[in-house]
């Protein structure tokens, strides 16, 4: 089987010849190349050669449009900076001392610079690699972009201060997210990943009062779409699991805290589950036999339908052998 | 219930409003602004640290406690100030350079405000250099060190080294943050480390009291 087709015949209920391994890279998939993260995150031709030749390496059956957590923030005019070596950085939430949401504007994902860098790297996806790998489009959350847009103090206090404020920001929020899916999944992405960690942060009851239902708005969007929503929220989330089984999701990412045996229970059988070894004690620092025995472990907790990853992004300095473990092929039982 | 167990807990339940009309009212019935601190405020926040270390509430509910301590403190401070009580003892704190991760960090200041430490928060991607001038220029007891990547762990190496070279004043170090365990604290040569804020503010105290 082809990387793509072996990633939707586990989505369509039937069965692939491996497991698809789903790892997320970033910093690591720019220095293994020889560049570097900077790159990665400011220039698409970067970012789609590092997935693509990571791909070709381990082993993996999606390339991804992730990079950083300013795409959006930028589009809705905050300052970024880009450091050589780090995560580029949002010099000043645009929101973060006048939380006036009249001063937002509502980003063009084809005009604003850095929301039109992660769509050409999606197209270049398409045109290089389009039939044989899985595509997966990159958004931010509800939570995570109304924190990026405030200041993430201010918006938790914002939760319980004005939820009404706080839940009309995080529909401009959605609102920019479905555009910027819409434009991704028009240059090719089957699938699209929604990234809201700061989520991990709040109680159940906030979460599934103010939170949760924009979550289903954006969720829902992308299904009409006619693509496949990954929902990505690292930490520790069994708090949240109850409410998280009602958005619909094709797949979840569980990390490392969460045991994918109590995640099976609550969210179906249906949902795909992915993760959840232990990016930094196992994928980081563990021997290629335990990262792989780790995995066999994950597949027998998390039971059908279910994808190899890790508990979040592969660290930078990752030995390329460890990743190939984590890539080993498994042919389901 | 008394003024005191009133404002105690308005701050567990993040009334700010409240929270600063109690702290008059215990002012006007007579209290004194020390033993409204140590009676209801210092209690207040650990009580709200053990329930965020259970998991009974979460990062907002504890940062508009932490709000409502402040509000109760801006009534009180003139009169402390006046009565010529200080906190005791000062404390730094910021997350190493490389890092924005401040929750944490923020949590862990808020608590040792919470137990009585003036606090100055150096914010987050603090370079050694700014933890070094900035403890010449305080002359803390306590400096905590807070980073979140395995990428950064190195810069809290570093930090650690300049401040403990020559031309730093002595201070007491303490560390933490997700990935730091009390292993590592002990390899890079630090006086202390804490798993969560209402940990650190325990060992906060334990350390500056035993120095
Ligand atoms: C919120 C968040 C962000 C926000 C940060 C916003 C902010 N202003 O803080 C944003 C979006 C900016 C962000 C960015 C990134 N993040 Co981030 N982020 C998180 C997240 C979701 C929560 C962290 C948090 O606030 N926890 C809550 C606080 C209360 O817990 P805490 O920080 O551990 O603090 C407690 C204790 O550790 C202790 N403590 C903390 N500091 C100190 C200090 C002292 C002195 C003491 C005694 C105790 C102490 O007390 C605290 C209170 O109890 C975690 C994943 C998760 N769900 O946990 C990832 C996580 C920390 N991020 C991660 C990564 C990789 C990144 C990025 C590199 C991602 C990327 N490629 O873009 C960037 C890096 C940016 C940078 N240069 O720093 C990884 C780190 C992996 C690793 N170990 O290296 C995590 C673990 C996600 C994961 N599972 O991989 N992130």
């Amino acid at each position: 089987m082809e990387p793509r087709e072996r990633y939707m015949a586990v989505l369509e209920g039937g069965r692939p010849d491996m497991l698809p391994r789903m790892p997320i890279l970033m910093q690591f998939a720019a220095e293994h190349i020889g560049s570097y993260y900077g790159a990665f995150a400011s220039d698409h031709r970067v970012l789609v050669e590092a997935n693509l030749r990571c791909a070709e390496e381990f082993g993996i059956d999606q390339l991804s449009a992730i990079s950083d957590p300013y795409r959006e923030t930028a589009g809705f005019g905050a300052p970024i900076e880009f450091p050589r070596n780090g995560v580029p950085i949002c010099l000043k939430p645009p929101l973060e001392e006048d939380p006036d949401l009249a001063r937002l504007s509502r980003p063009d994902p084809l005009k604003a610079p850095r929301m039109r860098d992660r769509v050409d790297a999606v197209s270049a996806y398409k045109a290089r690699a389009g039939g044989r790998y899985s595509i997966m489009g990159w958004v931010e959350g509800p939570a995570a972009e109304a924190a990026d847009l405030r200041g993430v103090s201010n918006f938790f206090v914002d939760l319980l201060d004005d939820p009404a404020y706080a839940s009309a920001l995080m529909a401009r929020c959605v609102d920019t997210a479905i555009d910027f899916a819409r434009a991704q999944v028009a240059a090719g992405a089957d699938t699209v990943g929604i990234g809201d960690a700061v989520a991990s942060q709040v109680s159940a009851k906030l979460y599934e009062s103010l939170i949760l239902p924009h979550e289903r708005r954006l969720v829902a969007a992308v299904h009409e779409m006619r693509a496949r929503v990954r929902l990505h929220i690292c930490g520790n989330i069994r708090h949240l699991l109850s409410g998280i089984a009602s958005l619909g999701l094709d797949i979840v990412d569980i990390d490392h805290m969460v045991s994918l045996a109590e995640a099976r229970r609550v969210l179906g059988p249906n949902i795909v589950l992915a993760g959840n070894v232990d990016p930094v004690a196992c994928v980081m620092r563990g021997s290629p036999e335990a990262i792989a025995s780790a995995v066999r472990q994950c597949y027998a907790e998390a039971g059908e339908p279910f994808m190899v990853a890790a508990g979040c992004e592969i660290p930078a300095s990752t030995p390329p052998a460890n990743l190939a473990a984590l890539c080993r092929p498994i042919v389901p039982r | 219930m008394t003024t005191l167990e009133q404002l105690y807990q308005a701050v567990i339940d993040g009334k700010n409003k409240d929270a600063r009309a109690l702290a008059q009212r215990a002012l006007d019935e007579g209290a004194n602004p020390g033993d409204i601190v140590d009676k209801a405020l210092v209690p207040a926040m650990a009580a709200v640290g053990e329930r965020f270390k259970s998991n009974e509430i979460f990062v907002p509910e504890m940062l508009v406690a932490a709000r409502a301590m402040k509000e109760a403190m801006g009534v009180l401070e003139p009169r402390l100030v006046a009565a010529g009580i200080t906190p005791k003892y000062t404390a730094l704190i910021g997350t190493v350079q490389g890092d924005l991760h401040d929750i944490g960090k923020n949590l862990v200041a808020v608590m040792w405000r919470g137990s009585n430490f003036r606090v100055i928060d150096l914010g987050s991607n603090v370079p050694a250099t700014k933890f070094v001038s900035a403890i010449n220029e305080h002359r803390p007891h306590l400096v905590g060190l807070s980073a979140l990547l395995t990428t950064t762990m190195p810069a809290m190496v570093e930090t650690v080294r300049a401040i403990r070279s020559a031309g730093c004043p002595p201070v007491k170090i303490m560390v933490g943050g997700a990935p730091i365990s009390q292993q590592f604290a002990d390899e890079v040569g630090a006086d202390g480390f804490a798993p969560d804020a209402a940990s650190a503010a325990e060992k906060a105290r334990a350390l500056v009291e035993s120095a």
